[in-house]
């Protein structure tokens, strides 16, 4: 088990999300970056779904007080085992009584930390990902201890060749949503040329932009929406869909982001530019 | 049953097609989506999960759509055997308990006086519709009712509430709904029903689906408590129809 010292900035249990739930209001949830997510856990031999720790923005402060392996993706946040700095994408052996803490992101916005074996946290709708209403907590608490199994066991020196994402790169690749073509020729061009930055609303739920798209569309019939479906509300505001997003929505859904342009997103946080690169199924 | 309603597709994703039809929401359109989405579950292979929208079906694969015209195809197929292939799945009445009083009714005095009818007459209009479930989202538990009577159609507010308690029973614009868990929200509380609308624990999360129908009776403070006490869903399923 794992104590925790300090809670970090906003630090949750993730793992691919809460699919087939969704009939019942419940969002997908599951790691922002799925794509650095499965880089932990493949780091460690360990299963697709293992749960790993989300840790935005800065990382928390943990006492090992069982033996494992663990291993860092995403966003470059500098670890320190015992206040001696350890590398990210490779797997690091922990002892009892070890003491892990992390400076603040450098660049990205999510890491992802995978324990051997995955996190042992408490399963709702066959998911550990922490989502409010959902699970009992919605974050990870100073109050509570982080499980895992300490008998998991990995072939010693798993060694994987990573293709890590550019969190630099600023073309996010899209498709056209529902109601795309209800848009007209100056609004659709404005999405091809224009820059887009990313407002302080910022969340697991939705990112908010800042420019407007001055078009006034018609709210639609009540429907469903998806992880990267790009919203238009009424006064312009531009809103992209993320993991916690709920189901359903009353706005028109003018883009849907591909797989790796939510992933790259997830990396992005208040005032990073984005531009929108549409691309035909 | 006349099940030759149109619908478009559309590809909104390499996993996802969206299916529409363009019409204004109905019961008999309702019918139908519930319908299909059970006879795409069934036959379509590959399908993870399907949710639904008041005139439209959100189909996702487990993995990317590589013959899309099959895919397309098949569920054509499907929907025109429809009732070939099965009849619709039995719909359940739910009657739940309703506090239309005191600190559960924050905002029915507020309503009464715009909407220049008494209390009372409110909670008659409320409770007597019997509601249509058209589909769960918002927030986990919360049911899409359809129903409310013209007379307490009222928009929300400006500034939502910050805090809107597990139970509330609101109205928003033209709907009416019951908000599952505590969380923000715009519309007019004018109660609390003490019947949880989700629970983990429970096989399946909300007792209500699709299709189901709904009403409430209005309950005194006592009863509340009592009712809150046993909170089984199931002694308010009142018919299966």
């Amino acid at each position: 088990m794992i104590e925790i010292l300090k809670q970090g900035w906003h630090t949750t249990i993730q793992d691919l999300g809460r699919l087939g739930s969704q009939s019942f209001g419940v969002p997908i949830s599951g790691a922002m970056d799925l794509n650095a997510f499965q880089w932990a856990n493949k780091l460690l031999n360990n299963n697709s779904s293992a749960a790993c720790l989300e840790m935005t923005s800065k990382g928390p402060e943990l006492k090992f007080h069982e033996p494992s392996f663990i291993a860092f993706t995403g966003a470059i946040m500098q670890a320190f085992l015992n206040s001696k700095p350890v590398k990210m994408y490779k797997p690091i052996e922990v002892k009892k009584g070890d003491v892990l803490k992390f400076s603040s992101v450098t660049l990205g916005c999510r890491t992802y930390m995978a324990i051997l074996g995955g996190f042992q946290s408490e399963k709702v709708l066959g998911c550990r990902s922490q989502y409010k209403g959902v699970t009992l907590e919605d974050r990870i608490v100073k109050e509570n201890l982080l499980l895992f199994n300490r008998n998991a066991f990995t072939q010693k020196g798993a060694r994987v060749k990573t293709k890590t994402t550019d969190y630099k790169d600023v073309n996010l690749k899209v498709y056209q949503g529902p109601e795309y073509h209800l848009l007209n020729s100056h609004s659709q061009n404005e999405f091809k040329t224009k820059q887009f930055t990313i407002s302080p609303s910022n969340n697991r739920m939705g990112y908010r932009l800042n420019e407007k798209i001055l078009q006034q569309l018609p709210e639609i019939w009540t429907a469903p929406t998806l992880p990267g479906t790009v919203q238009l509300t009424p006064d312009g505001t531009l809103i992209i869909l993320m993991r916690d997003a709920q189901v359903t929505g009353g706005y028109s859904r003018i883009l849907q982001l591909s797989d790796n342009a939510l992933n790259l997103l997830a990396q992005k946080s208040t005032k990073d530019v984005i531009k929108f690169e549409l691309i035909t199924l | 049953m006349n099940n030759k309603l149109p619908f478009t597709f559309f590809r909104m994703h390499p996993k996802v097609i969206l299916l529409e039809w363009e019409q204004d929401p109905s019961t008999e359109t309702l019918k139908e989506l519930t319908h299909f989405k059970a006879n795409i579950l069934k036959y379509s292979m590959g399908v993870s999960q399907i949710t639904l929208g008041y005139c439209s079906l959100l189909v996702q694969w487990k993995e990317d759509i590589i013959n899309y015209s099959d895919a397309k195809k098949n569920l054509i197929a499907l929907y025109s055997n429809l009732s070939i292939n099965s009849t619709p799945a039995k719909t359940k009445h739910w009657t739940l308990p309703v506090c239309y009083e005191g600190e559960f009714a924050l905002d029915l005095a507020h309503l009464s006086s715009e909407l220049k009818l008494s209390k009372d007459t409110i909670i008659e209009l409320h409770s007597k519709t019997i509601y249509t479930v058209y589909f769960i989202g918002f927030l986990p538990g919360f049911l899409y009712l359809d129903g409310l009577d013209s007379k307490l159609f009222f928009p929300r507010k400006k500034n939502p509430r910050l805090v809107i308690p597990k139970g509330a029973v609101a109205i928003g614009g033209k709907q009416t709904g019951i908000y599952p868990n505590e969380s923000p929200g715009g519309w007019h509380i004018i109660g609390n029903t003490p019947i949880s609308l989700f629970n983990t624990k429970n096989e399946t999360p909300c007792f209500a689906k699709s299709g189901d129908t709904l009403s409430f009776y209005a309950v005194d403070e006592a009863e509340y408590q009592k009712i809150q006490c046993v909170n089984n869903p199931k002694a308010y399923l009142t018919k299966v129809k």
